[in-house]
């Protein structure tokens, strides 16, 4: 069935061939169902649980929150807030009254005040409690020892009454709905979680409320979604049934989509890198831009030196790197925040130190004027694919500026515990990535204050967190986007201090039928909606073949 | 035979004790946070919230006799990972598909590897037996993961149409025939060049001529003195293969992702989900020693003079 010209003859074929695959695939015919690769078993389908992407896409699916983002760029748009005000630090959210549970109940905004301080509580002990950190009191209630009933009453989410929500913020933070649309802010069913406790999740007991309901969930195996005819905007929705594999290993999932077993190979779960050169030329080639970037940090306390970091972020040839190694169609990076984010234009430093394919003669310039250069770089990475190949392009790049580079590969847990921060001693330059959370360029210039969790150079520069601290209360888009590019300047401008080195902005590529190519799209949060996917013939593209 | 038997029983609640205090001090001795499964870090706040609900932030000994408690009394406790997930769950769902396939695999390695290896003594230095033993090295030789994949392409996409076999998953039992062969090849091959080998032995011993010399026919002699005594390695080997199967097909759960119990061991290794590590390693601790009681126990019926030994 790879050929499209042939698929209805080749159908044919499996179909009478195929005994024993009940659900192979859904045939070619648009009957509303389809198969596709979660790529992994969902940690938790609970709301406040959930940290990855796989059950954030199972949730955006089968539960419905206040916002949702539409378009390429994201635009904040009403789902079960009908509309919403902002006051200063206060945000009201005002519900539709068609928002129901599976088990009837309708939506309130009860649900939401529960949901969310159940998040926030210490006895949930979720990791991502601290995406509520900007609404008051919640910090505290967080982090309490005792009198946490009073606490809890103090945190600053408010049900008015059945169908408003009133949030206090403890600055303005203009992304914060942009950030609503986050799983993390969906709501749970208190009933549901009250009556099964830790096993809610599980299909027999959970009780949701967006456009598919689950209908089967069978661990690091199938998850399966079916159409919930009662939803609000049901009507919309054109797919019956998604059936679902957890199909990891991506040479399986490719074989099991040539198979015909899947409609899709699974976004989240990329493709095989040593098979990306034979499939970039199929019709069922997807790849679409991703809200992340791809960097080198490095610990500026062992290269101190400001001219040998930005000699060895000139001597990658990041665009040599993208087209024999990574291979996905990925963006050379010119700065930290990443293509595709609202203000990218503006923010975008354009960096003289991040040319795309390197400038090796004035890297070594530079290096000469090092006065005490380190000639010994420890770079230490993962075990997954792809990232070792990349180090050694690194390596080569970084030999020519008389570095000798050791490239230290290590298991996930144990490369965590190496970053820090602060970062291990032995520890010069790492590689990560940072795919966002929001939409908004403070979610990945942030990482770079001096106290920041997430920053594991030992960079710090009080300038940088004086603009990070003004954007929190900078409303005004433009005003901040300015913010935003000087604090790009300072790490990449002219005069930058260069404690990291962006490498390229992510892509996501996948395998889909030409039937549902078309409406089957990935947002730049990696967020698949289903509601959107319309089963077409493919026909299209057969006449044109 | 009773008392052997209960004797080997009694002893495995050392053993597992054992495991499990060994278990527990090597994970804790390699660094890494369960929590931390992203590279997002976790504020301190919330790291200590997580640890007081999980008792991570007890002495080890607390959490040490916290734990044997729950062995004791079936409570494997929860995954630190799987935030929904108790080990049980984990157990139950999922150690039955790794069953089924280290034994249909097993199945698979003794049907075709004994009388290969039978025929191959037989015939002993024949094209027959160059052509067997050539293969079994070959089996012997391809990592599993290997085979798979050739499998898979071969059998599923290539001759798809032919053998209507699907790719992957694990309900159908057309899913469960490649990845039966690919676990079983292996160990096929070496059950063939074991048979083989023990049976060349056998056929030299004294007793075996003293069978042909009173004029037995050469297929009770084959079958009854022969084989029966050139399977004590076979049997000896087959325990912890068994053991091997069952638990150590994580390669094949990957590759054809099969929702079995291998997979959950690897990643909770790398994930240091110290509740699902501990849990499975006893379970593979239990499956070892029950697989090692079963071969001595067919020992007896194999080879009277051990079962006397013992007495």
């Amino acid at each position: 069935m790879a050929v499209a010209g042939f698929a209805a003859l080749s159908l044919a074929v499996v179909l009478t061939a195929c005994g024993g695959g009940g659900d192979s695939g859904s045939g070619g015919e648009a009957d509303g169902v389809i198969t596709i690769n979660w790529s992994s078993e969902p940690p938790s389908l609970d709301p406040g649980l959930a940290t990855d992407t796989t059950s954030s896409n199972v949730l955006g699916n089968i539960m419905d929150g206040l916002i949702t983002l539409e378009g390429e760029d994201l635009t904040p748009t009403p789902a079960l807030a009908e509309s919403w005000d902002i006051e200063g630090n206060t945000v009201t959210f005002h519900l539709s009254n068609e928002g129901r549970w599976t088990n009837g109940d309708p939506v309130t905004a009860e649900d939401f005040e529960y949901s969310w301080k159940r998040t926030i509580s210490p006895d949930l002990a979720a990791d991502y409690a601290y995406q509520f950190d900007g609404i008051v009191g919640a910090t505290d209630y967080n982090s309490c020892e005792k009198n946490c009933d009073a606490m809890r009453d103090k945190v600053g989410v408010e049900a008015v009454d059945d169908r408003t929500l009133r949030v206090e913020l403890t600055s303005p933070q203009p992304w914060f709905i942009q950030q609503v649309a986050h799983t993390s802010f969906l709501p749970v069913n208190r009933s549901a979680v009250e009556q099964f406790g830790n096993k809610w999740t599980e299909a027999s007991n959970i009780v949701t409320n967006g456009p598919f309901k689950l209908a089967r969930w069978d661990h690091n195996s199938r998850l399966d979604l079916v159409k919930w005819d009662e939803w609000r905007d049901a009507d919309s929705v054109s797919l019956q049934r998604v059936n679902g594999r957890m199909i990891t290993e991506g040479t399986t999932a490719v074989q099991a989509f040539e198979a015909g077993e899947l409609d899709e190979t699974g976004a989240l779960g990329g493709l095989p890198p040593e098979e990306l050169p034979r499939l970039q030329g199929t019709p069922e080639y997807e790849q679409s831009p991703s809200l992340g970037t791809y960097y080198y940090g490095i610990n500026v306390d062992n290269v101190p030196d400001v001219n040998q970091r930005r000699a060895m972020a000139l001597a990658i040839d990041r665009q040599s790197i993208i087209d024999n190694v990574a291979q996905a169609g990925q963006l050379p990076a010119s700065g930290f925040t990443p293509e595709g984010m609202p203000g990218f234009d503006a923010i975008n430093p354009n960096s003289e130190w991040l040319p795309a394919s390197g400038d090796m003669e004035r890297a070594k310039q530079l290096m000469e004027q090092v006065q005490n250069p380190v000639k010994d770089i420890t770079l230490v990475i993962n075990d997954a694919p792809g990232h070792r190949e990349i180090a050694v392009a690194v390596q080569d790049m970084w030999s020519d500026l008389g570095i000798d580079v050791e490239i230290q590969q290590q298991e996930w847990a144990q490369f965590l515990e190496a970053l820090g921060p602060p970062p291990a001693k032995t520890t010069d330059a790492y590689r990560l990535g940072w795919i966002g959370d929001f939409v908004d360029a403070f979610n990945f210039l942030e990482l770079w204050r001096c106290d920041s969790g997430n920053n594991n150079t030992n960079y710090c520069n009080k300038d940088y967190d004086a603009l990070v601290a003004q954007a929190r209360n900078t409303p005004d888009d433009n005003e901040r986007y300015d913010l935003y590019a000087q604090m790009e300047r300072i790490m990449f401008g002219p005069d930058g201090d260069v404690p990291l080195i962006p490498i390229y902005f992510y892509t996501n590529v996948s395998l889909q039928k030409e039937s549902i190519k078309d409406t089957f799209t990935q947002d730049l949060l990696d967020q698949i909606d289903l509601t959107k996917v319309v089963e077409g013939d493919g026909s299209g593209a057969e006449a044109s073949g | 035979m009773t008392t052997f038997v209960l004797r080997r029983l009694v002893w495995t609640v050392p053993v597992i004790l054992l495991v499990i205090l060994l278990t527990f001090l090597l994970m804790r001795q390699i660094e890494g946070n369960p929590f931390r499964t992203s590279e997002r870090a976790i504020p301190e706040s919330i790291q200590q919230n997580l640890e007081e609900k999980y008792g991570l932030d007890d002495p080890w000994y607390v959490q040490y006799l916290r734990y044997v408690k729950g062995v004791f009394t079936l409570d494997l406790g929860p995954s630190l990972v799987l935030r929904n997930r108790d080990v049980n769950d984990i157990v139950r769902e999922h150690f039955p598909p790794s069953l089924e396939l280290g034994a249909l695999a097993m199945l698979f390695a003794l049907v075709f590897g004994v009388p290969l290896g039978m025929l191959s003594a037989l015939r002993a230095n024949t094209f027959f037996d160059y052509g067997a033993m050539f293969v079994s090295n070959v089996g012997f030789a391809i990592p599993s993961f290997l085979v798979a994949t050739l499998l898979i392409y071969f059998f599923a996409l290539e001759w798809g149409d032919i053998f209507g076999l699907p790719t992957s998953g694990w309900d159908t039992w057309q899913s469960k025939v490649l990845p039966t062969i690919a676990l079983g090849l292996g160990p096929m091959a070496y059950f063939a060049r074991l048979t083989r080998g023990s049976m060349l032995e056998t056929m030299q011993q004294d007793y075996i001529r003293t069978a042909r010399a009173k004029g037995l026919r050469w297929r009770r002699v084959v079958v009854v003195h022969t084989l029966r005594n050139s399977l004590i390695p076979v049997v000896t080997a087959a325990g912890p293969i068994l053991g091997f199967l069952i638990t150590g097909s994580f390669i094949i759960e990957q590759i054809f992702a099969i929702p079995g119990i291998g997979r959950y061991y690897v990643t909770a290794v790398t994930g240091r989900d110290y509740s699902v590590v501990m849990g499975l390693t006893v379970l593979l601790a239990l499956i070892v020693i029950v697989a090692n009681l079963v071969v001595d126990i067919l020992y007896g019926f194999l080879d009277p003079r051990t079962r006397d030994a013992r007495a």
